[in-house]
């Protein structure tokens, strides 16, 4: 009887947690007027604002140049690239000088002096030295559309919002199978989740391709400086503040990132996001958010990861004691109510691996498919690993910055698959 | 404060849209619901006004009562053993609603009261057809006379009446249709009607047949740029949520046929291998008969509704009413297509799935013939000549309906409000109740539709008082009558006892043993209370103890 009373209770809380996040998860496909609200608007041709491009780069020397050149391609008129290096890095220092002095009126060179050194830093260095009117953020490793500007300088002064966040969007699928989940991760959180958040007035912005009203910026005090996922707080600090923040997403204009090269850098990165949504859940900025809803969606999303955790290791254990213990039949099928969610969850993965591949023009094979189906369990494993290390650095006080390297392999990776 | 890009305009590539905005929000509007209400007034009250009366009492309501009788007494899916002869979530849901008036009420859990559950089910699925009917596009009126068609016409009153499996799954599927039609294109209402697609065929599975209909029907109403997760979410579902009973009966090890148990497997092999009725086309035919059955009520509803199916399904290429309406149109083609098949089994039941199908066939052609009129009306030059054409091709129409349906349906009906064919039943049941002795020591056979009233009586359910057929094909039953036919007391002959006993040996030799105690009704009607004699022939009856080998709790 009591197996049977806590089965049910752990089966349904797994099935509401499970519902809710495909809810949510799904949101830009609820209806086609959604779906076409999560695009850019058409800009009308006018050029209203001014842009200051942050790009920090730290031993990117391989990949920066090209970064940079493309920026300068933007089909905006009116912009500065503002590169942040670090006093200790000549190497890509030398690579920014040179870009600077090739556009002397565009690209500037900004030297960060911390003794250590971390991404909320760097701008936070740079802040102080921007011109434009909207601050916008990118790695040294992103490939930015030359058009995303003009649509950005748009959405801004159509909609007057304080942050625009523009898709962001993983592209290598077919490097491994976690780069596969990986990618579609991206894919579902930046194509439909965040618009959700966006609606609901709550936000966790994304690390780059983020556009913020300087002003709006510099009254917030810049980035936390402390915490692993500056990009989380920032926006949470804005949505808790009030700032309108709109998220558009069109698949020829995201900025196109790589996965992780190995399993084990993923891992890293995961666990610093993962340990900077602990963070922002104990800076408690968000208890300032005016609605309960608001509240609630906050701590549950950033929550997520530790969720994401332990459900990932107790569905299976549900779905086993519901074969092999003797419970009763009615119960049992109650236990399989959270396999049939995830069921649902991973037919809709396949679909979304479909439509990424049809937005993106790349080709996804049968065995694709099969990776990611057989992936699933694998990198629930993996996620929940990273969380539960997470908890562990965090509990341990342990903060310092699990860089995730670029080291320019990609770069020939990513043309390929952009041929 | 925030918010996402204002929408775009929607893609240009809209194509399909037969029904705009105005039944978005079918609850407030209000010239709908004033349609809808006095009419579905009038249907309840027909069907409802001598329920319990007529159509006699049948077999299968007694045995889905029964079963949902046993749910609500935790005795599991059945008080027999549960064998996979259909999915048992029809009468779960029949257990759900009738579970209060049965705590209340004891007695009121019999086949003849609780029919007016029923009415429940007959008011949802003729507002849904309603609601579905303005989802696909078709004006009011047309929408209000496929709602009349599906609750008045005599055959609908005659088998919506009665506690059928199909009514409920007719339910789920016409829900299914109203959310795969949702103006919104919404993504979980179109994973809604997979779920409730899911829950009519495990209500009555041969509603299987429709699903194709119904993802027609879905493909239709989703938008291009989203269509691939709505359809793919409504089959992922449905198909989820149907694959639940196959793993229900996996966890009862029940799944594959083995000695001892029973099986999924071996269920729908008997249902797949049922003696076929022969084909509706031959004369001396069990199909036929059906047919006629069917026909003695009605030929407005399945065979013009037949009609204007294949009508519309030839002119769907032409016909913008055509194309709206085709989901349900291929609805009721497959359901006829399967009906005509030259083999196989037809349930006198079965027409109860296509009628809703049918009457909105009719209707849908109703409108098609008034657009073609108005075409025609538009060529002539002066408006008032052509308002004339219009109305007065309306008017014809309706003429002739009324000509044709009103006498039809006015005598169909009037024979349904007024006539009592349970009498006799009950006469039995209290016969039963009063004469026949301690309920607790005493056997008997009767059919499953008085089954529930004899529990109610005082006897044991299961071995005290026994569904006839179980006394030969349940070996948990017949394991506790060692003696055959001389461990009876009685046997309560109804027409159905004595058509199916030729196949039982037990159930014959007690009838043939008996002698008649008392007689109800006439003819081929009648019921017959026989009682075996005791110790005629120097077998002393074994007493049974209560309960002594109940199988299956």
């Amino acid at each position: 009887m009591l197996v049977s009373v806590f089965v049910t209770a752990v089966s349904l809380t797994l099935f509401w947690m499970a519902a809710l996040t495909l809810w949510w998860q799904m949101h830009a496909w609820r209806t086609p007027e959604t779906l076409a609200a999560t695009r850019f608007d058409q800009p009308d041709g006018d050029a209203g604002c001014s842009f200051s491009l942050l790009v920090p780069a730290r031993h990117e020397q391989a990949v920066l140049e090209h970064t940079v050149t493309r920026l300068l391609e933007s089909s905006h008129g009116s912009f500065e690239i503002l590169v942040i290096v670090g006093h200790d890095d000549p190497e890509t220092t030398e690579v920014a000088e040179k870009v600077a002095a090739a556009a002397p009126y565009r690209v500037r060179v900004i030297v960060d002096t911390h003794e250590v050194k971390n991404k909320p830093k760097a701008l936070n260095t740079a802040l102080p030295q921007c011109r434009g009117e909207i601050v916008g953020v990118f790695d040294a490793e992103d490939q930015v559309h030359p058009e995303l500007l003009a649509h950005v300088d748009h959405a801004f002064r159509s909609t007057g919002a304080d942050v625009v966040q523009g898709g962001v969007q993983l592209i290598n699928f077919h490097s491994s199978w976690y780069s596969l989940r990986n990618c579609l991760e991206y894919f579902f959180w930046f194509r439909s989740r965040l618009h959700l958040h966006a609606l609901k007035g709550f936000i966790p912005l994304g690390g780059n391709t983020v556009f913020v009203r300087t002003a709006v910026l510099r009254e917030a005090g810049g980035w936390d400086q402390q915490c692993l996922a500056e990009d989380c707080d920032l926006g949470v600090r804005l949505s808790s503040a009030g700032r309108r923040v709109v998220v558009a997403y069109d698949a020829n204009m995201v900025t196109r990132e790589e996965t992780p090269g190995t399993l084990v850098s993923l891992l890293k990165q995961r666990t610093r996001w993962n340990q900077g949504f602990l963070q922002v859940y104990r800076k408690r900025d968000w208890t300032r958010l005016p609605t309960l809803g608001q509240r609630m969606l906050a701590r549950y999303t950033l929550s997520t990861p530790f969720l994401q955790a332990f459900s990932g290791v107790v569905i299976p254990v549900n779905a086993a004691i519901a074969i092999f213990l003797d419970v009763p039949v009615g119960i049992a099928v109650v236990t399989f109510l959270p396999a049939l969610t995830a069921l649902v969850t991973f037919v809709f993965e396949v679909v979304g691996l479909h439509d990424f591949g049809k937005q993106y023009g790349l080709q996804v094979r049968l065995s694709h498919y099969a990776k990611l189906l057989v992936g699933g369990p694998f990198y629930q494993l993996l996620l929940a690993g990273a969380a539960i290390r997470a908890v562990w650095r965090e509990s341990k006080g342990r903060s310092d910055w699990e860089l995730t390297e670029h080291v320019g392999a990609h770069l020939t990776t990513r043309e390929d698959v952009l041929q | 404060m925030t918010a996402t890009v204002p929408a775009a305009v929607p893609s240009a590539a809209d194509p399909v849209r037969p029904s705009a905005a105005p039944v978005a929000r079918f609850r407030r509007a209000r010239p709908d619901l004033l349609v809808c209400a006095p009419l579905l007034a009038v249907i309840l009250l027909v069907q409802g006004w001598n329920i319990t009366a007529f159509p006699a009492l049948s077999d299968d309501e007694g045995t889905y009562l029964s079963q949902a009788w046993a749910v609500q007494q935790g005795q599991g899916l059945a008080h027999y053993t549960y064998w996979y002869d259909h999915p048992p979530l029809g009468w779960i849901q029949l257990a759900l609603v009738t579970w209060v008036p049965s705590a209340i009420a004891p007695p009121s859990m019999a086949v003849g009261s609780m029919r007016c559950v029923m009415l429940l089910v007959t008011a949802v699925s003729a507002v849904l057809l309603f609601v579905l009917a303005r989802r696909l596009g078709l004006p009011r009126w047309a929408a209000a006379l496929g709602m009349a068609l599906f609750g008045l016409s005599p055959l609908s009153v005659v088998l919506q009446r009665e506690i059928f499996l199909d009514n409920i799954a007719v339910m789920w599927m016409l829900l299914a249709f109203v959310l795969a039609a949702s103006p919104s294109r919404h993504l979980w209402h179109h994973f809604g009607a997979g779920v409730a697609a899911a829950t009519a065929v495990l209500s009555k599975e041969t509603m299987l047949v429709v699903l194709p209909a119904l993802l027609v029907t879905m493909w239709r109403h989703s938008h291009r740029d989203t269509r691939k997760f709505a359809v793919t979410g409504a089959v992922t579902a449905c198909v989820l949520i149907g694959l639940c009973y196959p793993l229900y009966a996996l966890l009862k090890g029940e799944l594959w046929p083995g000695p001892g148990h029973v099986s999924l497997t071996d269920g729908i092999l008997f249902q797949m291998r049922r003696t076929g009725s022969g084909s509706i086309f031959s004369a001396h035919s069990g199909a036929h008969a059906v047919l006629n059955s069917w026909l003695y009520y009605d030929r407005v509803l399945p065979l013009g509704g037949l009609a204007a199916v294949v009508l519309l399904l030839l002119t769907a290429y032409w016909s913008g009413t055509g194309r709206a309406v085709f989901g349900p149109v291929l609805a009721a083609a497959l359901l006829a297509a399967v009906a005509m098949r030259p083999t196989g089994y037809l349930p006198a039941m079965y027409v109860i799935q296509a009628l809703p199908f049918l009457a909105l066939s009719l209707a849908g052609l109703a409108v098609a013939g008034t657009g073609l009129a108005e075409r025609v009306a538009r060529r002539v030059r002066r408006v008032a000549a052509a308002r004339l054409l219009r109305w007065s091709a309306v008017g014809a129409l309706g003429a002739l309906t009324a000509a044709v349906v009103v006498p039809n349906w006015y005598d169909g009906d009037r024979s349904v409000e007024t006539i009592d064919a349970n009498a006799a039943y009950r006469s039995a049941a209290l016969w039963m109740a009063t004469k026949a002795g301690d309920p607790a020591r005493t056997r008997v056979l009767v059919d499953d539709a008085l089954w529930l009233d004899l529990v109610h009586q005082g006897y044991r359910p299961g071995t005290g008082v026994i569904w006839f057929y179980k006394a030969d094909l349940d070996p948990a039953v017949s394991k506790t009558m060692p003696h055959g036919y001389r461990d009876i007391d009685y046997v309560v002959a109804t027409p159905t006892v004595r058509r199916d006993a030729v196949n039982l040996p037990t159930v014959r030799a007690a009838l043939d043993h008996s002698e008649t105690v008392a007689a109800f009704g006439s003819g081929d009607n009648r019921i017959e209370i026989r009682r075996v004699p005791k110790e005629a022939d120097g077998h002393p009856r074994v007493p049974q103890s209560p309960n002594s080998s109940r199988k299956d709790g």
